[in-house]
């Protein structure tokens, strides 16, 4: 056990090392004129280009380059460190960049938009995951039954159903027509109280998690209200996918021989699947838990586009749709690393929970 | 044997009813058995053995499956009127059942211990750490080295043959008076099977229970049974002591399980050939008109193809289903 997690940790740097070779290379396709036009945005005279590209390295050797970025203007060999404030710090060390789109470094333009979607992806993945496992296992102890064939249309649906048509729906029907629920983040009343530092703290960015903490069950409820719709439509399709991964795995479990020892024995139905069926079943649903979690962190891009949610989803569209390359590479390494990360925390989840995997 | 049958299976009747049509998988099947007494099942794959055995632990996967008739009397009672919470006391506690493949009857997530100390806690009072302990001792008695120290391992670091010995221990647990092994040894290699076959021999006789042996291998049963009922197409084609079995086998049917089986001995002439019924049994959808065994049988006579016979006594404790006398009558040459 131990030494198959020594080893799935000893993995992760050379994982994350490739990883960086990947998005390194994304940025050597372009051109170092490209590459100019990405650092310097008001139009150099003529002349000078050749001159700045000589400055900032941009011709030099593909590895001095990726060193460079990857460690820092000051580790390695640039003819000329560039001035103070121009200086990278390298990404190891969290530099990813200037952000022209946010207006601040990418880090920290990540960070300023982290905890809207954190918001929206953790009340998403809890009831995914709680409730969706428990009505996949319910499909499954009653197959075929009205019940079974319920779940599996409302499944089927979520499944073939693009989840910015059905944002958009929801948006039309609650929001236009009946104006339930609102878009954005927060109403305009809120908003003020929020960003008032003498009323309220933001100790986390969350709004949902924040009013609580500053006990403004106003704005918690505000907060709520705007969380619905973008929630149902970004959990949507994971709702869809878990149920139909839990129930197959459960009737597969459900078909094996120790379930007719465990009733065998005596044991109460309840126990049986319980202990025995579920068990065994939730294997491999708790690999896909790790990957509904990425997913729903992927799927904000539409969601929040599609609702006016200022978090990753909308940097992410935002960079894209205006060229602005670093942005967007810092964001995909910023993914890229979670999603690694996520992965192993699946596999030793996974090692936990099936002896066999320990030995191996 | 003079004492009542400690359980009496009368006219048990399954089947499923499945897109394909009903499988006829237990038609009719009865039988005694008494207390202390082995009695054999045998019958080639698809012959209706393991369903008439989940039959009487009521066990039959429902839908598609369902009991249609019978009874199985036991204590007194009709196991297949009890409640479902009265026949889970039955389960495990007086009527334990063990299956084939020991690599996929234990679930691999538990440990041996555990899988073992749950049919004692649920028939016992005893407490988990009594349990464990219980289990120590069961472990050893059906000869797993170091039983204390196996207690926390998984299925998989288990050989097969150690495995279905746990099984065997997890059956043997609440000291029921019937076991139900259903063919224990096919999935193991030949010395391991015998390795069993002599552990349930000592067992048997230490702890005095009724086992019910379900094999398609009539070799394996030749040294443990005392009774045979050989089983075609869900039904019972012939009942038999096992030296009247082996000695005297009255149904074609026996006699062609008997012409396949590999042995040396007083009977035959060594190096006869082998010689294995052509064919195989019927897939149980829809029920025969005639004789099930009809199509591979090489004495059938016309009749065999248009009337089911009955099981009919011909000896003293000596059953077939024949409307042939097979001492008599010539086989022929089966074109199938
Ligand atoms: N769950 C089931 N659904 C449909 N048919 C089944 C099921 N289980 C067993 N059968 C059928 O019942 C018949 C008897 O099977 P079985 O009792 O397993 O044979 P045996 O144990 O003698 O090899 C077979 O034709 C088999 O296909
Ligand atoms: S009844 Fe006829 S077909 Fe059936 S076993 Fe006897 S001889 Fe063969
Ligand atoms: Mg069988």
């Amino acid at each position: 056990m131990l030494t198959y997690i020594t080893r799935r940790l000893l993995q992760l740097p050379i994982i994350l090392f490739g990883v960086t070779l990947l998005i390194f290379a994304m940025l050597m396709l372009l051109t170092p004129y490209e590459r100019l036009g990405l650092y310097v945005p008001d139009r150099p005279e003529r002349g000078d280009i050749e001159g700045i590209i000589d400055h900032y390295g941009l011709n030099d050797p593909i590895p001095v380059q990726y060193a460079r970025w990857l460690l820092g203007d000051d580790y390695l060999g640039t003819k000329e460190v560039p001035e103070q404030e121009m200086r990278s710090r390298g990404v190891l060390r969290g530099d990813l960049g200037f952000s022209f789109r946010g207006h601040q470094p990418v880090a920290s333009a990540l960070m300023q938009y982290l905890p809207a979607t954190l918001e929206l992806t953790l009340w998403s993945a809890f009831p995914v995951l709680g409730i969706g496992i428990q009505l996949g296992v319910w499909s499954a102890v009653n197959h075929d039954k009205l019940q079974d064939h319920v779940l599996r249309v409302f499944s089927i649906i979520g499944w073939s159903f693009p989840t910015y048509v059905f944002g958009l729906l929801v948006l039309m029907i609650f929001y236009a027509k009946w104006d339930i629920f609102p878009a954005g983040r927060i109403s305009e009343v809120f908003k003020r109280i929020i960003e008032d530092p003498l009323l309220y703290t933001q100790y986390t960015g969350m709004y949902s998690v924040d009013s609580l903490l500053n006990g403004r069950l106003d704005v918690f409820i505000d907060a709520i209200r705007h969380l619905v719709l973008p929630v149902i439509t970004l959990s949507y399709l994971w709702w869809a996918q878990i149920l139909r991964v839990t129930r197959s795995s459960m009737l597969e479990a459900l078909r094996q021989d120790y379930v007719t020892t465990a009733r065998a024995k005596g044991l109460p139905e309840r126990v049986v699947i319980n202990k025995h069926v579920k068990r065994n079943a939730l294997i491999p649903v708790a690999t896909i838990g790790g990957l509904v979690i990425i997913g729903l962190m992927s799927g904000v891009v539409i969601t929040e586009t599609v609702f006016n949610i200022r978090g990753l989803g909308y940097f992410f569209a935002d960079s894209a749709l205006n060229l602005d390359v670093i942005s967007v590479l810092g964001f995909t390494l910023f993914y890229a690393v979670l999603v690694v990360v996520g992965n192993l925390a699946a596999d030793i989840l996974y090692a936990f929970l099936d002896p066999r995997v320990r030995y191996t | 044997m003079s004492d009542p049958p400690l359980m009496k299976v009368n006219n048990l009747t399954t089947r499923f009813f499945t897109e394909d049509g009903t499988v006829y998988a237990v038609n009719g099947v009865s039988y005694d058995l008494y207390q202390g007494q082995t009695l054999g099942i045998v019958g080639e794959s698809g012959c209706g053995k393991s369903v008439h055995a989940l039959s009487i632990m009521r066990l039959i996967p429902s839908p598609p499956g369902e009991i249609v008739d019978g009874e199985v009397h036991f204590a007194g009672r009709n196991l297949l009127a009890l409640s479902e919470s009265e026949m889970r006391q039955v389960r495990g506690g007086d009527i334990a059942m063990i299956f084939q493949d020991p690599m996929t009857s234990l679930n691999p997530v538990f440990t041996i211990g555990d899988q073992i100390a749950e049919a004692l806690l649920q028939h016992t009072d005893l407490s988990k750490k009594a349990a464990m302990d219980r289990v120590a001792e069961l472990l050893d008695l059906v000869g797993i080295p170091d039983a204390k120290q196996r207690l926390g391992a998984y299925p998989h670091e288990f050989s097969g043959g150690m495995r279905q010995r746990a099984m065997i221990a997890m059956g043997l647990s609440c000291d029921p008076q019937v076991l139900i092994a259903d063919e224990p040894t096919t999935a193991l290699d030949v010395t391991i099977q015998a390795q069993i076959i002599d552990l349930v021999r000592g067992l048997r006789e230490k702890i005095g229970m009724s086992i019910i042996w379900i094999t398609h291998d009539l070799g394996v049963v030749a040294g443990l049974a005392e009774r045979v009922n050989v089983m075609y197409a869900g039904f019972i084609v012939e009942k038999a002591d096992v030296n009247d079995l082996y000695g005297d086998p009255r149904h074609p049917y026996t006699l062609g399980l008997l012409k396949s089986l590999p042995r040396v001995d007083k009977g035959r002439v060594a190096g006869t050939r082998l010689t294995p019924i052509g064919g195989i049994p019927p897939d149980l959808v829809g029920l025969p008109q005639g004789c099930p065994f009809e199509p591979r049988c090489p004495y059938a006579i016309s009749r065999c193809r248009f009337e089911n016979p009955a099981l009919k006594e011909i000896d003293p404790n000596h059953e077939i289903a024949c409307w042939v006398d097979v001492r008599e009558a010539v086989p022929q040459e089966v074109t199938a």
